[in-house]
């Protein structure tokens, strides 16, 4: 039996890529029920947040615990922005900017210095932010009754896959580019690629903007998805800390990490809850703690394992 | 690289639409029914009463009307109701308030037979199903949006919270699902021309007026009243509101203002604000935190050495823990949770009978308005005689009945016309104080110094 060579194997998996996405695009014309349509936007919600919070915590390696101001900043733009009569699109990149923005601001001072004063910094940007916004925007968000009647959970969807598919896709694109070979030589030795004429500070910084815009896109998403909440809710840790531990679940620096880790998070979390009531946060808890503890790392971690081992027996 | 890259792409995102798919077609996700309500039969006979109900208030104890002679259409096993309530997180202690309330309220409806709905000339038992939403309104959101898609509710209840209700009720409008919640006092979540919106709840627009003229109605000599009133007001819409209502107020009833500061929702530094309102002389003090703010509010009034003659402090004084945690330095402050349970209503007693036998302590302050939401719920239904939900709505609109909370009826924009108590803690007990004719005890004032106590 002939071996497929790697150009048919390549042709393969794109077409395989491509009938997937298909599948997800007619997702909502097969599946009626908005249940279930809103437990796919979640996913896919987590999906590009893990994935954007993966750019410069999986690849570059600098630990971000203010991924929410990203967030935040992009909902909180967009929703300004949008509900004040600017299309969808420009409100959408204007919230992915400001994000930027953000991230720069805090980024500069932050990279010039080393060890986890970067963390530290955009754990306290976020915090301030989240502060800041509870006490300027202390009103409601929410859609108009005449907004409510018209509203469709199914063009959300689409926005929130486009943004999940652009966000695993500029990853897919910046480490299989030198830009990205770059960042994941900072990640590994600093000193090194600094000595080979890498700069570190250029290549941090662009992680950290390209992180922080899909962060802010996926906020912008967010705000066009949901019907009514206080501004502050979107600058809260939990957008950090729930994208951080999917990325940790599903194996850091990958591309497809994220992904498994959003999905096992958000819909276990979710069918937990449904089923066991207040009991679900001690369940789902415990399971976290034990996915942590004996896949250290995350399922790509195994994956990996597996794969060499049944390379090692072939 | 490239390669690898793409094979895990391909494993992954096929794992990505594998769930997604057996997630559509996975049977609708058995719900919590909330509590053992021993259902009866559909077609089981009604049981009498065993209290003295309100008649408007427990349809099920009303007697059937004579079955038609025309064939009624089969009638669903079920009436399925819903909520998504905060049992966990910020909102916990009150979500585990409210929650009972609408268990009790449904077992007794349905240990009475169920609802009888004329479309189906037969009684139907309710099935509540309650989510939690752990205090996040993403969360409940989709637990709403669950309830609806997978429950086919026809009505929802609320859970605890203006930051919860602002999301859910917004999601009922979009489904146009009735929805009646009680636990905050936000008045303008009501002006957004939502129509599925009830709250048989006091609103801001009311408790600010009756801070006043209830203070008035008990110390009846006006050189006795604390005149000089400090507000604390929290920097939250709810906070803005009800902060320029009592302002509005205060003068009107006679009573200045002298002192009016901001605090950010969850601080536990009152120092500052404390300080700038013994320098005044403040008698009253007006605030609205939620825990641990109201507690640390109060610990740092006794290290200072304020006290106020009179002191109403929403929302935190409602949790069961007050009295536990602060000793006899959390008596005299006052709230307007909406409820007591030593209301004389029709109801109130087998409610707190209830309550005692399973928490061994009468109903909880926000137990009883959260048993009238289904009172109210199930008379709209009877009176609806359809399941269908926009004639349940406007029967909901149309409301004048007697409730464990007292008479009900609806304000166009969703608020109702309810009794505004005024409840106080004294010896470690939550007694009501106003209105005269249901006061479990006269208002214990002047509040004596801390240090006295």
């Amino acid at each position: 039996m002939s071996r497929t060579s790697p150009e048919q194997s390549r042709r393969i998996q794109i077409i395989f890529i491509l009938l997937l996405i298909a599948i997800l695009v007619a997702l909502p014309q097969v599946i009626k029920s908005d249940s279930t349509i809103n437990l796919a936007v979640y996913v896919l919600l987590f999906v590009s947040l893990a994935s954007s919070w993966n750019i410069l915590g999986g690849f570059s390696g600098q630990t971000n615990l203010g991924h929410a101001a990203f967030f935040g900043a992009g909902a909180l733009t967009t929703r300004m922005l949008w509900l004040s009569g600017w299309n969808l699109f420009p409100s959408l990149l204007a919230g992915g900017l400001v994000a930027v923005a953000l991230a720069l601001l805090i980024g500069v001072p932050a990279f010039r210095l080393r060890g986890v004063y970067f963390a530290i910094g955009t754990l306290a940007l976020s915090q301030i932010l989240y502060i800041t916004v509870g006490n300027m925007l202390p009103m409601i968000s929410s859609l108009p009754a005449q907004d409510l009647a018209v509203y469709q959970l199914a063009p959300r969807y689409y926005l929130f896959l486009a943004i999940a598919l652009f966000t695993i896709g500029a990853g897919y694109a910046l480490i299989n580019s030198r830009l990205g070979l770059g960042i994941m030589a900072v990640r590994e030795e600093e000193d090194a690629a600094e000595s080979l004429g890498v700069s570190a500070l250029k290549h941090k910084l662009v992680a950290l903007a390209l992180s922080a815009f899909f962060g802010g896109l996926t906020g912008g998403a967010f705000a066009f998805y949901h019907v009514g909440y206080y501004p502050q809710l979107t600058f809260g840790p939990e957008w950090t800390f729930d994208a951080l531990m999917m990325v940790y679940i599903g194996g850091m620096g990958t591309i497809v990490g994220p992904i498994i880790g959003a999905v096992f998070f958000v819909i276990l979390r979710e069918l937990l809850a449904l089923n066991l009531a207040e009991m679900h946060l001690i369940v789902f808890g415990t399971l976290f703690i034990l996915v942590v503890l004996f896949l250290p790392g995350g399922f790509m971690g195994v994956w990996g394992k597996i794969s060499k081992a049944l390379a090692r027996q072939q | 690289m490239n390669e690898r890259y793409l094979n895990w792409a391909v494993r992954v995102i096929g794992l990505v639409v594998l769930v997604t798919i057996i997630v559509a077609c996975a049977p609708a996700p058995t719900a919590t029914p909330v509590p053992p309500t021993k259902a009866p039969e559909p077609t089981k006979a009604a049981v009498a009463p065993t209290t003295a109900a309100p008649t408007t208030a427990a349809p099920a104890t009303t007697k059937p009307p004579e079955p038609t002679k025309a064939a009624a259409p089969p009638a669903p096993a079920y009436i399925e109701i819903g909520a998504s309530i905060p049992l966990t997180g910020k909102f916990g202690s009150l979500g585990q308030q409210v929650r009972p309330g609408y268990a009790y309220a449904v077992k007794d409806i349905n240990d009475a037979g169920g609802i009888y709905v004329k479309e189906y000339d037969k009684k139907i038992p309710l099935r509540l199903t309650v989510y939690d939403d752990e205090s996040d309104p993403t969360k409940a959101v989709s637990k709403m949006e669950t309830l609806f898609a997978d429950n086919k509710v026809v009505a929802y209840l609320g859970g605890a919270a203006s930051d919860m209700h602002v999301a859910t009720t917004a999601i009922a409008e979009k489904n146009k699902v009735p929805y009646l919640g009680i636990a905050f006092a936000l008045n303008a979540i009501h002006q957004k021309g939502y129509k599925y919106l009830f709250s048989p709840f006091p609103k801001s627009v009311q408790q600010g007026p009756d801070t006043f003229t209830i203070l008035n109605a008990l110390i009846l000599d006006q050189s006795q009243r604390p005149l000089k009133v400090a507000i604390f007001q929290e920097k939250s819409d709810w906070g803005a509101e009800q902060g320029a209502l009592w302002k509005e107020n205060a003068v009107k009833n006679g009573y200045t203002v002298v002192v009016a500061e901001e605090y950010a929702v969850g601080t536990t530094n009152f120092v500052d604000l404390i300080n700038k309102a013994k320098a005044a002389g403040a008698e009253t003090l007006l605030a609205l935190p939620n825990q641990p703010s109201g507690e640390a509010l109060v610990k740092q009034m006794v290290e200072l050495g304020w006290t106020p003659k009179f002191s109403l402090i929403i929302r935190a004084p409602e949790n069961v823990t007050w009295s536990t945690n602060l000793g006899k330095n959390g008596d005299y402050v006052t709230i307007f949770p909406g409820w007591h349970n030593g209301m004389k209503f029709p109801g109130v007693d087998k409610l707190n009978a209830a309550y005692q036998a399973e928490f061994k302590r009468p109903a909880d302050l926000l137990t009883g308005p959260s048993y009238a939401c289904v009172q109210i719920l199930a008379a709209a239904i009877e009176k609806a005689g359809t399941l269908d939900r926009d004639k349940i709505r406007d029967a909901i609109a149309a409301t004048n009945m007697t409730t464990v909370i007292g008479p009900v009826t609806f304000n166009p924009d969703g608020t109702a016309k309810v009794l505004d108590p005024l409840i106080q803690w004294q010896n470690g007990k939550l007694e009501m104080v106003w209105p005269k004719d249901q006061a479990t005890k006269p208002l214990a004032y002047p509040a004596p110094a801390f240090d006295r106590r």
